[in-house]
């Protein structure tokens, strides 16, 4: 009874998760991905926290309801932006899941992978690793430059944050100019997450409020990049992001 | 001596005049070779076999017989013949070229004689000197002007009538020089105003120059009126790439030929039919004869045009038909420029834009409102990226550089002033397009109704309040419009219809929107006795305008894709929807095209019609009205009528000059209206540059080493030199050779015969 409970509740609420974006489709929703072993969802109200934040500070209307959904799940192509967290070593996933996620990604979605272990160096991060090894084999994961249409695609931001700054860069994969999946060691979810009483979850390690803050602001511009691409990098902006940069030494 | 010879070899004097010997072995270095070797050889026999015989009368006998026969061996050996052959002297050719182009044909002033008859009375004063050269040399008489054109000296008074449209001098002598290349041309006699078309004034092109270095005799080059006291103002030349893109400046450089007209200030007009674009003074000063202007014009019309250029006629000018010069210039499109506003990220904006910003033809301005006022940022302007949207630039100052203007999901307010939809409005009025994609912000949400957008929109806003509805729903397609471009997935009507069925089901859906009386829904919704509409197309004013209902249509792309299809048919659904939308050829009702853009004078042009209903199916017996425009005004042409397959050809052959083709038909619901152009090769080119070219007729005498000289009454023909050589050519020949005959043989048996008898007769065997 208690493993039928247990794998009855988490359908139930997968599909109402389902159905609740369903309701509402013209607005954005995150799934976070479901995978064997390990411990896929580390901080679950980090997404809803950051679609929150979205919501209050940009014209993007969003979904907040918590999905999970599996790389196989007929619905994924849904939503062309998923969110994978974990902090633990995983199994990766198997072959035809591995050939979706490829699929996904260069035909249009886009992948935010966040380490939650706040370790360098940690199991997450080899799991992670050997993952992209598979998934695109000819294409080596890069750190991402600091021009990249990610730190301007609605902050100017020259800092990464997270809950425990491990690398001070992300890093992603790079599909015919396009940025497709985005890779960060920081613990971003953690700096996300509040409880339900609006309070963080979590201190920012080794940093404080504007930490969290410029955290967040990498979170809508990555949000901000998958529906936009690089618009920050037309003409038209160019020369007035250039003047910001160049006149305000950002915090 | 050479009679006596031809009679002696029984031929006939009266064939043959002349007598050769020659050797028929024609290479002798075997010969010589031979003898190198045999004359020692011999000598060496000649003493040592003859050692016995010790009278020396006797010896000295044989070896005179012997050196005999060895001299007749070689002569056998050259083969020696006699050549009979009949020979005449030939009279040196002289080549007189007489230019007959149209330029001739002006008058030179106080005289009011044309510089033709110039020509001809040249001619008729030097009959005598004429004649002259008539009895040493031969003369060839040519007229020219691109090209040579034999005639009789008989004939040349009543040809000379400049008639010819093109002066080419480098074909000219580079034809003679063919012409000549076996004769003896002793020189030439040319007689011409120097106005080469294909060259600048008073300059000689260098490809001529080239010609005339190698030219082996002299040109004596006579001059045809001059310079002195001829007015005229011409447009003489306009350069320019025959094409331009609408909405680009277009260069022009435009040569203005001036001669004695005095230091004024000359417009410059440069007019589309009667529409005047631009007007620029030209400072003409006393001196200058040649003023080059470059002018810049911006077309914002497609298509064929015919523009002129014009300068005011003064008085007392020779040439009139060069005030004015026409062209024909064809506006194409470079590139389609788009204006993407969306009221705020999504998906269905994220995927369109992909597809704008890849497309090869697209130059794509987005704009993506980002936060609105209500949105808190938490964070100075200054930490932002987000730039001022700049709506005076975009909806004044650059409007019309538009192409197509999108709106998604976008409400104008606070944004755009009310005061802009206005412009918008008149840019589609005025031929622009206009998209407005679906979403909570658009149409009634975006506070479109009642606003100069909603006269735009092929559609009406009042009908409902609610705006928006989520669900998931299949569009069906118009059956009745099944034909229209933007439908076309699939070139085959079944794979067509099947690729539609198969598309992914759409999402969101505004309602409350009521297609126009003349507007086009291409694809619908139905839900119980509601039919909402989902992709409407419609005309306003010379623009077009359409609506998509919906911010889903990027399931056709990644949703396809997890089905396992693609993401084509969103390409192409989008590809079809921007080129109807800008109104390209294919799209249109009424075609018409001629086969051809430049026709010569007397060619048959074939003009091609095709006329398709409004639902894009062909239309059979529609009545088309075709107006020829040109110079001279409109000439109605006929009115066909199309057959089954709705199209229709007419067959006409206009004179010279540029024409605009208008078809009309008003035979379905629309009326319909559309133009070409052509032209026909103008004859009036060699009025273009009037002026009398003297540094070439100078330059041409100079280098070939003739003589320069202005024709006047007083023309002495005769003065011109040239040089006569003996020319001779053979008409007969005989060959008779001189060594294969029995008297030789005999002569040599004869020899060894003695030799051998005075050898036994000394003991010898």
């Amino acid at each position: 009874m208690v493993s039928l409970f247990k794998l009855t509740i988490p359908l139930l609420l997968f599909e109402f998760g389902i159905a609740t974006a369903y309701a509402d489709y013209s607005n954005l929703s995150i799934p976070q991905i479901e995978y064997k072993d390990g411990y896929s969802n580390p901080h679950p109200t980090a997404v809803e926290s950051l679609l929150g934040q979205i919501e209050r500070r940009t014209s993007i209307e969003t979904d907040r309801g918590s999905l999970q959904i599996e790389l196989s799940h007929p619905n994924l192509y849904q939503y062309p932006f998923v969110y994978m967290a974990g902090s633990e070593e995983f199994e990766i996933f198997s072959g035809s899941e591995l050939e979706r996620l490829r699929n996904y990604l260069s035909y249009g979605g886009f992948l935010l992978i966040d380490n939650n272990s706040s370790n360098i160096g940690s199991k997450f991060d080899n799991s992670v690793r050997k993952m992209i090894d598979v998934l695109f084999p000819q294409i080596p994961l890069k750190k991402i430059s600091r021009d990249h249409s990610i730190f301007r695609s609605f902050y100017l931001i020259d800092r990464v944050y997270g809950r425990k700054q491990i690398n001070s860069y992300l890093e992603g994969i790079n599909i015919k100019g396009r940025t497709v999946l985005v890779y960060s060691a920081n613990d971003l979810g953690g700096a996300w997450a509040r409880d339900k009483l609006g309070q963080w979850t979590h201190d920012i390690i080794g940093g404080g409020t504007r930490e969290r803050q410029l955290a967040i602001r990498l979170g809508v511009n990555i949000v901000m990049y998958a529906l936009t691409l690089d618009y920050k990098k037309d003409m038209v902006h160019l020369p007035i992001i250039l003047e910001r940069l160049k006149r305000h030494k950002l915090p | 001596m050479n009679k006596t010879l031809i009679e002696l070899f029984g031929l006939d004097p009266e064939k043959f005049n002349e007598v050769n010997l020659t050797l028929a072995t024609k290479d002798l270095t075997s010969t010589w070779v031979f003898l190198l070797f045999v004359f020692p050889l011999a000598a060496w026999f000649f003493w040592t076999s003859l050692k016995r015989i010790h009278l020396p009368l006797r010896k000295t006998f044989i070896i005179t017989l012997r050196i005999f026969s060895l001299l007749m061996v070689i002569f056998i050996f050259l083969q020696p013949e006699l050549e009979f052959k009949k020979k005449h002297t030939l009279k040196n050719r002289i080549a007189v070229l007489v230019d007959e182009t149209k330029s001739m044909s002006i008058k030179v002033f106080p005289s009011e004689q044309s510089r033709i008859d110039f020509v001809r009375r040249a001619f008729e004063k030097n009959q005598d000197a004429l004649e002259s050269l008539t009895n040493i040399f031969q003369l060839d008489y040519y007229l020219i002007s691109d090209q040579i054109e034999s005639i009789s000296s008989i004939g040349l008074d009543g040809r000379l009538s400049p008639k010819k449209i093109n002066t080419d001098f480098e074909a000219v002598f580079s034809d003679l020089k063919k012409q000549y290349d076996d004769k003896s041309l002793q020189g030439v006699m040319l007689f011409s105003d120097g106005a080469d078309l294909t060259v600048k004034p008073e300059t000689i092109s260098s490809e001529l120059l080239t010609i005339l270095a190698s030219w082996n005799s002299p040109i004596h080059s006579f001059q045809a009126g001059s310079n002195h006291m001829f007015k005229d103002l011409a447009i003489e030349e306009i350069d320019s790439a025959g094409f331009g893109f609408i909405h680009q400046p277009i260069s022009l450089t435009v040569t203005i030929g001036a001669s004695n007209m005095g230091n004024r200030n000359i417009p410059l007009v440069l007019k589309d039919g009667d529409k005047i674009l631009l007007s620029r003074l030209v400072e003409v000063r006393e001196g200058e004869s040649s003023y080059p202007v470059k002018i810049e014009f911006t077309p914002s019309v497609l298509g064929k045009h015919i523009y002129s250029l014009s300068v005011p006629l003064f008085a007392g000018e020779s040439v009139a038909i060069n005030n004015r010069k026409d062209f024909q210039m064809k506006v194409i499109r470079d590139r389609i420029r788009v204006l993407h506003l969306n009221g705020r990220p999504s998906w269905d904006s994220r995927f369109l834009r992909e597809v704008l910003a890849n497309h090869p033809k697209i130059d794509l301005l987005s704009f993506f409102i980002l936060r609105t006022l209500d949105d808190d940022v938490a964070s100075p302007t200054s930490e932002l990226s987000l730039i001022p949207f700049p709506t005076n630039l975009l909806f004044s100052d650059y409007l019309n550089s538009f192409d197509l203007i999108l709106f998604q999901n976008f409400s104008y307010k606070p944004f755009i002033d009310k005061g802009y939809l206005t412009n918008i409005k008149n840019f589609v009025e005025n031929g622009g397009a206009f998209v407005m994609i679906g979403g909570k912000l658009s149409f009634q949400g975006g506070g479109y109704a009642q606003t100069d957008i909603e006269e735009i929109l092929p559609v009406n806003l009042g009908g409902s309040l609610q705006s928006f509805e989520n669900e998931s729903f299949n569009l069906e397609l118009e059956r009745n419009l099944s034909r229209h471009p933007i439908l076309q997935l699939e070139k085959e009507s079944v794979a067509n219809s099947s690729a539609w069925e198969n598309l992914p089901k759409l999402n969101g859906l505004n309602v409350g929107l009521k297609p126009r009386k003349n507007s086009n829904t291409l694809a619908s919704f139905t839900r119980g006795s509601n039919k909402y509409p989902l992709i409407v197309t419609g005309l306003f004013g010379q623009g077009r305008s359409l609506i998509l209902a919906t911010d889903s249509l990027w399931n056709w792309n990644f949703r396809q894709v997890g089905e396992g299809g693609s993401g084509r048919y969103y390409h192409r659904f989008w590809n079809n929807l921007i080129n109807w939308l800008i109104d390209e050829p294919q799209t249109r009702l009424l075609r018409l095209e001629t086969h051809k853009e430049h026709y010569e004078e007397g060619e048959e042009v074939l003009l091609r019609v095709s006329v398709l209903k409004s639902n894009y199916d062909p239309y059979p017996g529609a009545q088309v009205r075709l107006t020829l425009k040109a110079r001279s005004g409109d000439t109605k042409l006929k009115t066909i009528s199309t057959n089954e397959n709705g199209e229709a050809s007419h067959r006409f052959t206009p004179e010279e000059g540029f024409y605009t083709i208008k078809a009309e038909t008003d035979s379905g619901k629309l009326k319909l209206e559309e133009k070409t152009g052509f032209s026909v090769f103008s004859e009036t080119a060699e009025f273009q540059k009037p002026r009398v070219n003297e540094t070439l007729l100078r330059r041409i005498a100079e280098i070939t080493g003739g003589n320069y000289e202005v024709l006047t009454n007083k023309t002495d023909l005769s003065k011109a030199n040239f040089e006569n050589p003996k020319v001779e050519t053979k008409t007969s020949s005989k060959h008779i050779p001189l060594w294969n005959n029995w008297w030789i043989y005999g002569l040599i048996l004869i020899f060894l015969s003695l030799d051998w008898f005075t050898r036994r007769k000394s003991g010898l065997s």
